[in-house]
């Protein structure tokens, strides 16, 4: 089975939110069939950061709809995006 | 020295015909695996007796050590020609992720088609051309890769470009302005010099094709269009919009209008990285703030744009949509979710207007009653609520979408013309 790295955009809810919180609370929230590889604060804009996630999933059905699901959850966090999707090395 | 222009280049193709391959070969080729790793692992594989396989084996053992986590930047493939920075868009197999590559920040600003010339076209490879023209990709080169396992045999070389030929030219591509080039990426042949197994053969190598590639242009030139992705409320500042510029330029000071909500306003502030900037151009990710807008006035899905040209709210508009998987018929009533930008819109099919064959583009049939899998069609459509789209050929960022339902990604399309709400 082939395999997909998801750059994912995860954006809080606000700028108190605590990101090394909210990374731990995604790491945990990694549903079965995904891999957490790496995650990366970005500076946005007025204090507002962007955590920017790498995950791998399956070359697969449902393709990262399972993964988003599941962050979308997580709480202190606002909205996700996927931004890139690639077969890694 | 001056910084190389940056270009997204997209490996497409068949499953198995060797995208993968490809695309090491050509980071072995230009560089782009670090030089400490490649020589030990050539020294691995000459201690092993396997030194004419050292290629295989050195992405073999990258993959080992992705899979042991502990290799470089998984989700980046980089490398440099003489003219270029390229960044590999390497697509996944699987229908699903094609929303992904709609709606994600990297288009592709080429392509490299790879048909293996042991099997010529396969269903993948027409869905594949068909996909490139939804997403915008104008450039193409054709590798035709496999070529060592044909004995280098001209004859086949010649049959998958007659036919990969009559694909392109049916989905409006000019086959005579594209490179098709015999290679094989596990061998070696053709990639960054000419090879003696094809000596028929007197065009470009993979690298001098890449070189000659047009740069693509920064749509600065086109109307301001900016996307919510998120609004925030910043203590001292107000209501910040975030999003990332998809065409024109916005500057400190501009008057610009929210649709559909239709809030307008002048530019205050705009920061980027943390940093403010004067103006904020394709690319850029900002966080914006304008005068007498709040919360209440703009959301997700919202766009940004300058008040005399502002963003288009659709009544109804015509597609050309590819659909990708259904497990049954689509009829006029259908209504799935459209992703549009940052818009996630249900919408709701209200005519389908012409089936198209996805082999020739020609009209297959007029008002057919239902379309399903692998059928190519105009459609007219009715968003459920207010959403802003735009014309494929006056903002192309803005007219791409995916068609989910059921956990699946249904169909791909671009937006013909826009019925504009009163």
């Amino acid at each position: 089975m082939g395999k997909v790295a998801a750059t994912i955009k995860i954006m809080p809810e606000g700028v108190e939110t605590d990101l090394k919180e909210l990374e731990e609370n995604i790491k945990a929230a990694v549903p079965e069939g995904a891999e957490f590889y790496t995650a990366e604060e970005k500076p946005i804009a007025f204090g507002i950061k962007a955590l920017m996630v790498v995950v791998m999933v399956g070359d697969l059905e449902g393709g990262t709809e399972k993964v988003e699901d599941a962050f979308q959850k997580v709480p202190g966090v606002e909205s996700i995006q996927v931004v890139e999707v690639g077969r890694p090395i | 020295m001056a910084q190389k222009p940056h270009m997204n280049l997209a490996v497409i193709g068949h499953i198995d015909h060797g995208k993968s391959t490809l695309v090491g070969r050509l980071m072995f080729e230009t560089g782009a695996i670090p030089e400490h790793l490649i020589e030990k692992y050539k020294n691995e594989a000459r201690e092993k007796g396997k030194e004419s396989f050292a290629f295989a084996w050195v992405m073999d053992s990258l993959k080992e050590e992705r899979e042991r986590g502990i290799t470089i930047d998984i989700a980046h493939k980089r490398f440099d020609t003489d003219k270029y920075y390229f960044t590999i868009v390497d697509c996944p197999g699987h229908r699903d992720f094609v929303k992904n590559m709609i709606t994600g920040a990297s288009q592709a600003d080429a392509a490299v088609l790879v048909v293996a010339g042991t099997d010529g076209v396969m269903a993948q490879t027409k869905e594949h051309v068909f996909l490139s023209r939804t997403l915008g990709i104008n450039q193409l080169i054709i590798a035709v890769n496999k070529m060592d396992d044909t004995q280098y045999s001209e004859e086949k070389f010649n049959k998958v470009k007659e036919d990969v030929s009559q694909l392109l030219g049916m989905v409006g591509f000019k086959a005579s302005e594209i490179p098709f080039i015999p290679i094989s990426a596990y061998v070696g042949d053709n990639i960054s010099k000419k090879s003696d197994n094809t000596p028929w053969y007197n065009g470009e190598t993979i690298l001098e094709a890449l070189d000659n590639l047009k740069q693509p242009e920064v749509p600065d030139n086109l109307p301001l269009r900016v996307p919510v992705q998120d609004a925030y409320t910043i203590s001292g500042i107000g209501t910040v919009p975030v999003g990332r510029v998809e065409t024109g330029v916005m500057k400190k000071g501009d008057k610009v209008t929210f649709m559909p909500t239709g809030a307008s306003g002048e530019v205050k502030t705009i920061e980027m990285h943390h940093e403010e900037a004067n103006e904020a151009r394709p690319g850029d990710n900002i966080g914006w703030n304008v005068r007498g807008v709040g919360k209440s006035d703009v959301r997700r899905g919202d766009v940004c744009g300058e008040s005399k040209n502002p963003p288009t709210v659709a009544e109804e508009f015509t597609a050309q949509i590819v659909v990708l998987q259904h497990p049954s018929a689509i009829t006029v009533g259908y209504t799935p979710v459209f992703h549009c930008h940052t818009a996630q819109t249900a919408c709701t099919f209200m005519s389908l207007d012409k089936k198209l064959d996805p082999k020739s583009g020609q009209v297959k049939e007029e008002n057919p009653t239902f379309i399903k899998a692998g059928d190519a069609a105009i459609i007219t459509v009715k968003p459920t609520r207010p959403m802003v789209i735009e014309p494929v050929k006056e903002i192309p960022h803005l007219g791409r979408f995916a068609i989910r339902d059921m956990g699946m990604t249904i169909a791909a399309g671009m937006c013909m013309s826009v019925k504009q709400k009163e």
